[in-house]
């Protein structure tokens, strides 16, 4: 009966909502209840400042002009069709949108596969939640695609997915298809355990041993992928067993075929240059090192290999192996060359990576434009989506945000988010929002309590459903002993950093 | 003289003359900064003066007396130091090795404890502290029940006992969740047996000197709480959930304790009107957190600073204190406050003046006012805000050396090395 009403309630303002046009639109906390926001035929930022992430630079006074899902003009006093939809954004900042190379934030299930030292086989694709309320977050801080990532506890972790935000969509349409296909690995105290246990003993306890478990599986997938090309084929084949299909080694085998890139969890100058010449001695390159707390002793020599450094601006000393890390780190490593970039690694930090890149600024003054592309343009490169995303720039996908004030700003909030051309987060609707929901929760909550005096005065005797009633009149907004979380909303790297979340 | 002596003994000069605190009777002009004394309106190219440690003068029009030495800071911005409300500083330096921890002891009655016996006062996370303004620091204990004193240092010294500035502050206890909807709760009983202990040994001590009774055996962890339970020391109370926070008040009430100081998570946002019509100072721990419920606006912690403000409540902007090594990151919380609802000055004093307040060194710190200590740090610019620069500081009256700051140390290193490797 309790169920019914509250059904039937939530039907009812779930059809109010659906009725708004798309310039009413207001999100829901459930994306499922939340009709995706339209792709707008075309829309025109007027008199912007526009952090274009690329050559063009900084634009003051800028229009910017999408249509269906792409930036199809950047200038000023830009013509816009009769039937755009044109958003004044004077005063305003205009950027794209936030790219986070390292996250666990929509990852349904465990973070890590930690049973054996390589799961190169196993795939974050197939575990992906897009109704997660961090993407929800995260847009409201900028962000329009991250990558997400397993964890650090095995050497070869599994395989990546980068997606952009496009909360509430089915899980396979929020994966960027044109992201090269990509792989974690962990060097250093997390695969060596150094701070856990396993229930099996597992090799390796030093450095040295995960740099060799590596080497040993990149030579079992070259002659993996020998006998697979060397397995005689069509009328030669018969009456012959084929080579065991192995998907582990498969996947490994991609890397050396140059089909998968390897980003690799990774913290000390020695483990990363041990890994880079295992790379070279199978002819490949590292995409990107993450984390990589002390890239700035090893900076030429990634400039020389061409790896990436995807890094936190200022966390330090919260492992023995982070104690040399330090917030000059991305300055140190942009000077000499390697592709920079700054990730969270946290559904809490992704939420104000602007801040994270104005600290470029602060620790070895990094050009505020190039502190922004940290954030952009640069981590979008490294995942193999730049072409696609990370800049305001015509022909790209419209993923870009509008600030407040200076984007990176401790006093600048987000106004907006967008993704493909799509609104999906909105100040003003947020607010909106809010108001329904309180509205919403009233209706239940009188509800509720109509049915508990009703179920009162029918049998009499109290149990504990009629209690919760009460305690929840008390305190309406916070009943304390739920906080509605979903275990996967939690999820995070728990080998990578000691601190509780 | 060759000129390699020559610029080694200028360079051994300068160094010495940077260090050395300053002689008792020199005073200290620092002349042509912007002065933001948080306390009043800022003073453009004001002049601060400072003798024995101690600001003696703050103004436009301050002429520096003869003899004193005149440090030109055109172009930046003095602001007093940052004094971290609640942190672990000093007691942890990496997270993930036991060996350096030393936040929470072993059992759940632990009144006898001293922060600050256990403060490092060589610990790496301090320069690096300071090299972000965080001049003092609420080092606080943690762990167990009634967990013991804490005390408030000033982060640059040779041992902690030249550098604490006031301790005990006060006792730290934490309230027991569970025993919201417990009224058997364990916890909650023990700590009721332990105060009612303390107050029967107080009450037994005091016979004995009135020379009533004979004296009773010593008991360290009870005689800890006699300044406690005679309303010469505040409460620490530590609640984070919002029913939890409710209850906690209650029983602090109920049991008579009426100096407290509530340690919190954003969640004490809803229970602003009682905090400010009850007078309960408030540190809140946490501006960078997710809504302790999945459907609570995305802003909700951020906002909890402008609702304890437009509430009328005395508050002080803390981290969580777990991660000493990141107390720098201190001000950016107060400015993602302001973000959000909370007027920029009172942001700038949630993490200076407020917190010197709470604590009970109002006179001491949180301000450029004269007669206060000389801990303060010249910016390039707004100090809550990220891309600012801080250039140098000064802790009561003496210039720190912020290459102490192993980061500032490995970027020069690494800065030169790189550039050489590069055959720049």
């Amino acid at each position: 009966m309790i169920r019914q009403a509250i059904l039937s309630a939530a039907v009812a303002l779930f059809g109010l909502w659906s009725g708004l046009s798309h310039a009413q639109w207001t999100p829901d906390i459930e994306a499922w209840n939340s009709p995706q926001p339209e792709q707008v035929d075309a829309v025109v930022f007027r008199n912007a400042t526009v952090w274009t992430a690329d050559e063009a630079g900084v634009l003051e006074n800028t229009d910017l002009l999408v249509r269906n899902g792409r930036i199809e003009a950047i200038g000023s006093e830009l013509r816009a069709p009769r039937d755009a939809m044109e958003i004044d954004a004077t005063g305003m900042h205009l950027t794209p949108g936030i790219i986070d190379a390292h996250s666990h934030s929509a990852i349904l299930g465990g973070v890590n596969e930690a049973s054996r030292i390589s799961t190169a086989d196993v795939r974050i694709r197939d575990v992906i939640d897009p109704e997660s309320i961090n993407i929800y977050r995260q847009l409201a801080g900028g962000v329009t695609a991250i990558n997400l990532l397993h964890g650090s506890a095995n050497a070869i972790g599994g395989q990546m997915a980068v997606i952009k935000m496009r909360w509430g969509a089915e899980p396979d349409e929020l994966v960027i298809d044109t992201a090269p296909p990509g792989i974690k690995f962990a060097l250093g105290e997390n695969p060596k355990q150094s701070n856990w246990s396993n229930d099996t003993p597992r090799y390796p306890r030093t450095r040295q041993g995960v740099a060799q478990i590596i080497r040993e599986k990149f030579q079992q997938a070259a002659d993996y992928q020998r006998a697979m090309d060397d397995a005689p084929r069509g009328r030669a084949a018969r009456d012959r067993v084929p080579p065991r299909p192995d998907h582990e080694l498969e996947a490994i085998a991609e890397i050396i075929n140059g089909e998968r890139d390897v980003h690799s969890h990774a913290y000390r100058a020695d483990e990363m240059l041990a890994l880079m010449r295992i790379a070279e001695d199978f002819d490949f390159t590292i995409r990107t090192f993450q984390h990589v707390l002390e890239g700035y002793k090893i900076a030429p020599q990634m400039a020389e290999h061409g790896v990436g450094g995807s890094t936190f601006i200022d966390w330090w000393a919260f492992k023995y192996e982070a104690r040399d890390a330090i917030a000059f780190n991305p300055a140190l490593m942009n000077e000499s060359g390697v592709l920079t970039g700054l990730h969270s690694d946290d559904s809490e930090l992704a939420r104000r990576m602007n801040l994270e890149a104005a600290k470029a600024v602060r620790y070895g003054g990094v050009d505020e434009h190039e502190a922004l592309m940290m954030i952009t343009a640069n981590p979008a490169r490294q995942l193999g989506i730049g072409d696609r995303t990370g800049r305001l720039a015509e022909g790209l996908d419209a993923d870009l945000v509008l600030w407040n004030g200076h984007p990176l700003s401790v006093y600048s909030r987000v106004e907006q988010t967008w993704v493909d051309g799509r609104r999906y987060f909105d100040r003003e609707a947020d607010q909106r929002m809010r108001e329904a929901l309180a509205a919403e929760r009233e209706q239940l909550m009188a509800l509720v309590l109509a049915e508990g005096e009703a179920s009162d005065s029918d049998e009499g005797a109290s149990t504990d459903a009629d209690d919760a009633p009460e305690l929840l009149a008390q305190h309406p907004a916070h009943a304390s002993y739920l906080t509605g979380y979903r275990p996967s909303e939690l999820a995070y790297d728990e080998f990578c950093h000691a601190h509780e979340h | 003289m060759n000129t390699k002596i020559q610029a080694t003994l200028a360079a051994t000069l300068l160094a010495s003359t940077l260090l050395a605190a300053p002689a008792s009777a020199e005073v200290l002009a620092l002349t042509g900064a912007t002065v933001h004394p948080v306390s009043s309106d800022p003073i453009p190219d004001g002049t601060v003066l400072i003798e024995d440690g101690r600001i003696t003068a703050v103004g436009s029009d301050i002429v520096a007396p003869p003899g004193a030495r005149i440090i030109d800071l055109d172009g930046l911005h003095l602001y007093p130091g940052f004094v971290h409300p609640a942190s672990q500083l000093g007691l942890r330096e990496i997270n993930s090795v036991a060996g350096t921890i030393d936040t929470a002891e072993m059992g759940s009655v632990n009144a006898a404890l001293r922060a600050e016996v256990a403060f490092n006062h060589d610990s790496m996370l301090l320069p690096a502290s300071v090299a972000g303004g965080i001049l003092s620091a609420h080092v606080v204990p943690g762990g167990g029940l009634i967990q013991g004193s804490s005390a408030v240092l000033e982060l640059d010294g040779w041992s902690w006992e030249e550098m604490v500035l006031k301790a005990p502050v006060g006792m730290h206890m934490e309230f027991p969740p569970a025993a919201v909807d417990d009224e058997n709760n364990e916890d909650l009983a023990r700590i009721e047996q332990v105060l009612d202990q303390a107050r029967h040994h107080l009450r037994a001590s005091e016979a004995a000197r009135a020379g009533t009774a004979p004296a009773p055996m010593r008991n360290d962890q009870l005689e800890a709480l006699a300044p406690l339970l005679r309303g010469e020391q505040p409460l620490f109370i530590r609640a984070n959930r919002y029913d939890v926070i409710e209850k906690a008040l209650d029983w602090a009430q109920d049991q008579g304790f009426e100096d407290l100081v509530l340690m919190t998570s954003p969640d004490v946002q809803y229970l602003a009107e009682r905090l400010a019509r009850d007078g309960i100072p408030v540190i809140l721990q946490n501006v960078y957190a997710l809504p302790s419920r999945r459907w609570e606006p995305y802003d909700m912690a951020f906002v909890a600073a402008a609702r304890l403000a437009e509430a009328g409540v005395q508050f002080a902007i803390s981290d969580d204190g777990n991660d000493a090594a990141n107390a720098r990151n201190l001000p950016f919380q107060a400015g993602t406050a302001a973000a959000h609802g909370l007027d920029k000055l009172s942001a700038l004093r949630s993490v200076t003046l407020w917190p010197a307040q709470i604590l009970g060194l109002g006179d001491e710190l949180g301000s450029i006012e004269v007669g206060k200590r000389a801990s303060l740090f010249a910016a390039s610019g707004d100090p809550l805000e990220p891309m600012t620069r801080i250039e140098r500081v000064w802790i009561a009256g003496a210039e720190y050396d912020l290459m102490r700051d192993p980061g500032r140390r490995a970027y020069e290193r690494y800065r030169e090395r790189n550039r050489q490797a590069q055959g720049r």
